[in-house]
C-alpha cells in the first residue's frame, strides 16, 4: 500500500505541475492571439482585478483543508462594504477607524460561523449557506437594496491606485497574503492540525489536538479576509454597495479546488491555490482580449465556460485514467461465458 | 483434477518496488477448511485479493474449478463461486436483513417486481440453515457485528459459493458467538465447500482447520495437514509460530521485573452515567501493569475513555500522584501525563494518510514546536528515535501510516504516546489483529516500559495476554469492577468466572 499513497503524492505534485503548464500555455496563447495582453498595464490590471477573489481563495484554502467549506465570504464582502459605507457616510467616521471596525466585524461574522460549526456541530455547508443568505440580506436591508455609497476620502481611494515599487498595491497585499497563508498552512502546527482534522476529526481528537479551536480558526480568518477584500473592492470601484462580492465564494472555491486541494479535506497546498487563482485570472482577462471574442462581446461567457471545463478536466483526469484502465482490463476478458461452478464431486 | 476448487501456482504480484507475492502456491479442496497463516504484511491480503479478482497477478497460474482464469474481476469471481467474508461486514445498514440478502442474491432487473414474500422466505431459510437466530425483518444497523457476519455468511451460502474466504471472522466475537461461527464453518465443510480461514488465533486453527498454509514475506512456506489420518495432532503451536516468523520465539511473555512503586492513578467510585460506568475504585502503581479484563461491553473501553477525557466522569474522584484532578478533554489528559493508545488504530490510533513522523509528533506539538513553528529536523529526529526504539519497519519517517502493517501501525500509535513521556499509559487491545512476531515485540516493549516506572493499564480480550502480562487483573462486568485478581489466584478460570458470573444486585450508589 506504500505505493498507492506515494503515487498519490506524486499525483498531487503532477497536478500542480500540470496546472502550472496550463498557466504557461494560457499566457503563451494570449500573448500571441489577444490584443494588448502582455502590456505592463494589462498585467497589473489582471492582479488588481483578481486581488479580492484571490484573497478569498487563500482564506478558503485552510477551511477546505479541514474538510469544511465557507459559502458566506462573498455575502460577507457585501455586508462589510455596506458597513464601511455607513460608518464613513452616515456616521462620518474617518476611513482608518471605519476600516478597522469593518475588519473587526468580518472577524465577528467569521466567529459566528465558527461557533455554529464547532459548538453546535452543524455541517459547515449548512451553516455557511445560512449566513450566505443572512449576510447578504442584512447588507440589502441596510441599503434598502438600492443605496450606493460614493465619494470616499482620497487617502482611502489610494488603496485602489497606489503602486509601491512599481507594482499595484493589490499585488503586494495578495503576495503578502499568500506568504502568510503558506506559512500558516505548511510551516506551523496550525496547518498540521488542519490537515489532521481534514483527514480524521475523530483521530485528531484521540491525538489530543485542540480540534474545536483548530476547526474554528480558518472560519475566523476567512471572515477577516472577506472584510479586507471588501475594502479593496470598495476602493477599486470607488463605491460601496450591498451586491459587492456576489458569487465570489464560488470563484474562490473553484480556484482552491483547481489548485489541487481535496474538497474532502486533508490534502492541498497554498501554492496550488495561488496557481489556481492565476490560471483563472489570466483566462478571464485573456479571453476577453481575443479580437473575435471582443467583437462578439462574449468574453465573460466564454471565460466562465472555459473555467468550468478546466475545473472538470482537472478533477476528472485521475479518475478517468483509472476508469480507462479497468475498461481495458474488462475488455481483455475471455469472450466465452464464465464457466459455471464445478459440480460437487 | 476435478477435486480441486482452487489452485494457485507460482503467483506473483508487485506494487511498484514492493514484491507482495513472490511465487505463492495454494490449493483448496472441497470439504476442507484450509487455514492461511502469516504475520501482517506476509501477503495474506494480497493473496485474498488475487483470489477474489480485486488484484490481477503479475505472473503464475490461477485455476478455479479446474479451469485456468485470467484477468479475473470481482464479478467474475463471484459467478465462479468465490465468496469472501471480511472482518467488517459490507451490508447496507439502513436496509433489513432480507433486503440485504435479496440484493446480493437476486438477479437485478430494472422494471422487475420484488417478490417480498419469496425474498423473506429465502432469507429466513438461509439464516435457519446456519443456525442464526436473526429476524429477517430486522434492520441491519440494529444487529451486532457478529450477527452481521452471519448475514454475510448466509449470503455466501445462498449464492452457492464453493470457495468461502473468511478473513479474521472472530476478531470481534464473544466466545459463544465464536462457537456458533465454528458450527457454521463445519457445516460448510460438510456440504462440500472449501473454506479459506484466516486468523491470528492459533487455538482456532487447531480447532477448525484441516490444513495450514503459512505465508512469509510473500512466499508460501508450508502446507501441512493439522492432523494425521488417525486424528493425531501433527503440528504444535510453537512449530506454527516458528514457521510464521522464521525463527523460534523464545518466551511468549517477557518476565516481570522490579517491584511496583508509588501509586500513580487512584480511582474512588468513579462513575459516568452516559458511559454506563458505575462506582469503580482501583489503583495503578508505577512500574505495574494492571490488566483490565471483561467481556466486550463490560465497560473497559468506556473506563479508558473517562480517564482520557473523551467522556468525562460525572461522579467519584480521580487522583493522579495524590493530586485530585478533573479530566474533561483529551488535551487535559495529555497535559496531565495520561496517554491512551486506542483500540481502533485505523480510525483513532493513527491518521493513515499522514506520515509516520507526523503521527508520532502529533501529541507533542506544544513541547516539540514551541510557538507553533514546525521544526522538520527535530520532528524527523524524534520520529527516527522512536522508529528505532520500537523497531518500526518502514522505508522512512515520511511513509504514510496507512502503508504499514497492523503491527507497525500499532507501534506508531504507541510511539506517539511514548513521545509525550506519560505517567500513565492506557493500552486498549494493544495486540488485536497484530501478527505473532509483532505481538511478542509489543509485549516486550510494554514490559520494559513498566520496568522503567510507567504505570500501565492494559485492556485486552486476549486471555493469555492478560494472564501473561498483568501484575494484577481487574475484571469488569456491566460497568462495575467485580474482582481484582493477583498472583496465583489470577488464572484463566478465575478471570472468566468473574467476567461471566451473575452477582447479587448491588446497592445503589451513594451520592458524593
Amino acid at each position: 500500500m506504500a505505493h498507492s499513497s506515494r503515487s498519490f503524492k506524486t499525483q498531487l505534485l503532477r497536478h500542480e505541475v500540470l496546472l502550472l503548464l496550463v498557466l504557461v500555455l494560457e499566457i503563451a496563447y494570449f500573448l500571441n492571439f489577444s490584443r494588448n495582453f502582455g502590456t505592463p498595464d494589462n498585467l497589473s490590471n489582471i492582479v488588481r482585478h483578481s486581488a479580492e477573489i484571490g484573497l478569498l481563495a487563500l482564506a478558503m484554502m485552510p477551511v477546505i483543508l479541514t474538510g469544511g467549506i465557507d459559502l458566506s465570504v462573498g455575502s460577507l464582502m457585501g455586508l462589510c462594504a455596506v458597513l464601511f459605507g455607513v460608518l464613513t457616510h452616515d456616521w462620518h467616521w474617518a476611513s482608518l477607524p471605519a476600516a478597522a471596525l469593518t475588519v473587526a466585524a468580518g472577524l465577528v461574522a467569521g466567529a459566528f460561523n465558527a461557533s455554529m460549526i464547532t459548538l453546535l456541530r452543524l455541517p459547515p455547508l449548512i451553516v455557511t449557506l445560512g449566513t450566505y443568505s443572512l449576510f447578504r440580506g442584512l447588507a440589502e436591508a441596510i441599503t434598502q437594496g438600492t443605496k450606493t455609497y460614493r465619494s470616499f476620502e482620497p487617502a482611502f481611494l489610494q488603496l485602489g491606485e497606489l503602486r509601491p515599487a512599481g507594482l499595484p498595491l493589490q499585488a503586494w497585499i495578495l503576495g503578502l497574503g499568500a506568504l502568510g497563508f503558506y506559512v500558516l498552512v505548511h510551516r506551523t502546527t496550525f496547518g498540521r492540525s488542519f490537515r489532521a482534522i481534514g483527514f480524521s476529526p475523530e483521530g485528531s481528537r484521540y491525538a489530543g489536538l485542540p480540534v474545536l479551536w483548530r476547526t474554528a480558526l480558518p472560519y475566523l480568518l476567512a471572515g477577516g479576509v472577506a472584510a479586507v477584500a471588501a475594502l479593496l473592492f470598495t476602493a477599486r470601484l470607488r463605491q460601496a454597495r450591498a451586491d459587492a462580492g456576489t458569487g465570489y465564494e464560488l470563484a474562490a472555491i473553484t480556484a482552491v479546488v483547481l489548485g489541487g486541494t481535496s474538497i474532502f479535506g486533508g490534502t492541498g497546498t497554498v501554492y496550488g491555490t495561488v496557481a489556481g487563482i492565476a490560471a483563472i485570472a489570466v483566462l478571464n482577462n485573456g479571453i476577453g482580449r481575443i479580437p473575435a471574442v471582443l467583437k462578439a462581446g462574449i468574453g465573460g461567457e466564454l471565460a466562465s465556460l472555459l473555467t468550468g471545463a478546466l475545473l472538470l478536466i482537472a478533477l476528472a483526469a485521475p479518475g478517468l485514467s483509472k476508469l480507462l484502465q479497468s475498461v481495458r482490463k474488462r475488455s481483455t476478458l475471455p469472450a466465452s461465458a464464465p464457466p459455471s461452478p464445478s459440480p460437487t464431486p | 483434477m476435478h477435486d480441486v476448487l482452487l489452485k494457485l501456482s507460482g503467483v506473483t504480484k508487485s506494487f511498484g518496488a514492493v514484491r507482495a507475492l513472490k511465487g505463492v502456491s495454494f490449493e483448496l479442496h472441497p470439504g476442507e477448511v484450509h487455514a492461511l497463516l502469516g504475520e501482517n504484511g506476509a501477503g495474506k491480503s494480497t493473496l485474498i485479493k488475487v483470489i477474489t479478482g480485486a488484484h490481477t497477478p503479475d505472473g503464475g497460474l490461477l485455476e478455479i474449478g479446474g479451469k485456468a482464469v485470467e484477468n479475473l474481476t470481482p464479478e467474475h469471481a463471484r459467478t465462479l463461486g468465490v465468496a469472501c467474508i471480511y472482518q467488517q461486514p459490507a451490508l447496507f445498514p439502513e436496509l433489513s436483513v432480507s433486503e440485504n440478502i435479496g440484493l446480493r442474491l437476486e438477479k437485478p432487473g430494472v422494471f422487475q417486481r420484488v417478490d417480498w414474500k419469496a425474498r423473506r422466505q429465502n432469507a429466513a431459510a438461509l439464516l435457519k440453515r446456519i443456525g442464526a437466530a436473526i429476524d429477517p425483518d430486522a434492520v441491519v444497523k440494529s444487529l451486532s457485528m457478529p450477527e452481521q457476519q452471519l448475514v454475510e455468511i448466509a449470503c455466501a451460502l445462498g449464492s452457492g459459493a464453493r470457495t468461502v474466504i473468511m478473513d479474521e471472522p472472530t476478531a470481534s466475537l464473544t466466545r459463544s458467538e465464536q462457537e456458533l461461527l465454528f458450527g457454521v464453518v463445519r457445516e460448510l465443510r460438510a456440504s462440500g465447500a472449501g473454506v479459506i480461514y484466516i486468523s491470528h488465533r492459533l487455538e482456532e486453527i487447531f480447532a477448525l482447520a484441516d490444513r495450514v498454509t503459512v505465508l512469509r514475506d510473500g512466499e508460501s512456506i508450508a502446507a501441512r495437514p493439522v492432523r494425521d489420518a488417525d486424528g493425531q495432532m501433527q503440528l504444535s503451536e510453537e512449530e506454527l509460530i516458528r514457521l510464521m516468523v522464521g525463527r523460534p520465539v523464545a518466551a511468549i511473555y517477557p518476565p516481570r521485573e522490579g517491584t511496583p512503586g508509588a501509586t500513580v492513578l487512584e480511582l474512588d467510585s468513579v462513575g459516568c452515567a452516559v458511559a454506563g460506568i458505575r462506582g469503580i475504585s482501583l489503583r495503578v502503581r508505577a512500574g505495574e501493569i494492571l490488566g483490565l479484563a471483561g467481556l466486550v461491553g463490560a465497560g473497559r473501553t468506556e473506563l479508558a475513555r473517562i480517564l482520557f477525557g473523551l467522556t468525562p466522569a460525572d461522579s467519584g474522584r480521580i487522583r493522579l500522584e495524590n493530586q485530585e484532578v478533573r479530566i474533561d478533554s483529551p488535551r487535559q489528559a495529555v497535559e496531565l501525563g495520561i496517554a491512551y493508545v486506542p483500540e481502533d488504530r485505523r480510525r483513532h490510533g493513527v491518521i493513515l494518510q499522514m506520515a509516520i513522523a507526523e503521527n508520532i509528533t502529533m501529541a507533542v506539538h506544544p513541547r516539540l514546536f514551541p510557538g507553533g513553528a514546525l521544526r522538520f529536523g527535530a520532528e524527523r529526529a524524534l520520529a527516527l528515535e522512536y522508529m528505532e526504539r520500537l523497531g518500526i519497519k518502514a522505508y522512512g519517517p515520511e511513509a504514510p501510516g496507512g502503508s504499514l502493517s497492523g503491527g507497525n501501525q500499532q507501534k506508531v500509535a504507541l510511539a506517539r504516546w511514548l513521545a509525550t513521556k506519560p505517567r500513565l499509559l492506557i493500552l486498549d487491545e494493544p495486540t488485536q489483529g497484530v501478527d505473532v512476531g509483532a505481538k511478542s515485540e509489543i509485549h516486550r516493549i510494554i514490559r520494559s516500559l513498566a520496568a522503567e516506572g510507567l504505570a500501565v493499564l492494559m485492556i485486552s480480550s486476549d486471555l493469555p495476554e492478560i494472564l501473561g502480562m498483568s501484575d494484577r487483573i481487574a475484571v469488569l462486568r456491566g460497568g462495575r469492577l467485580v474482582q481484582t485478581l493477583e498472583g496465583a489466584e489470577a488464572s484463566a478460570d478465575a478471570v472468566m468466572a468473574a467476567a461471566l458470573r451473575d452477582q447479587p444486585a448491588q446497592p445503589p450508589l451513594s451520592a458524593h
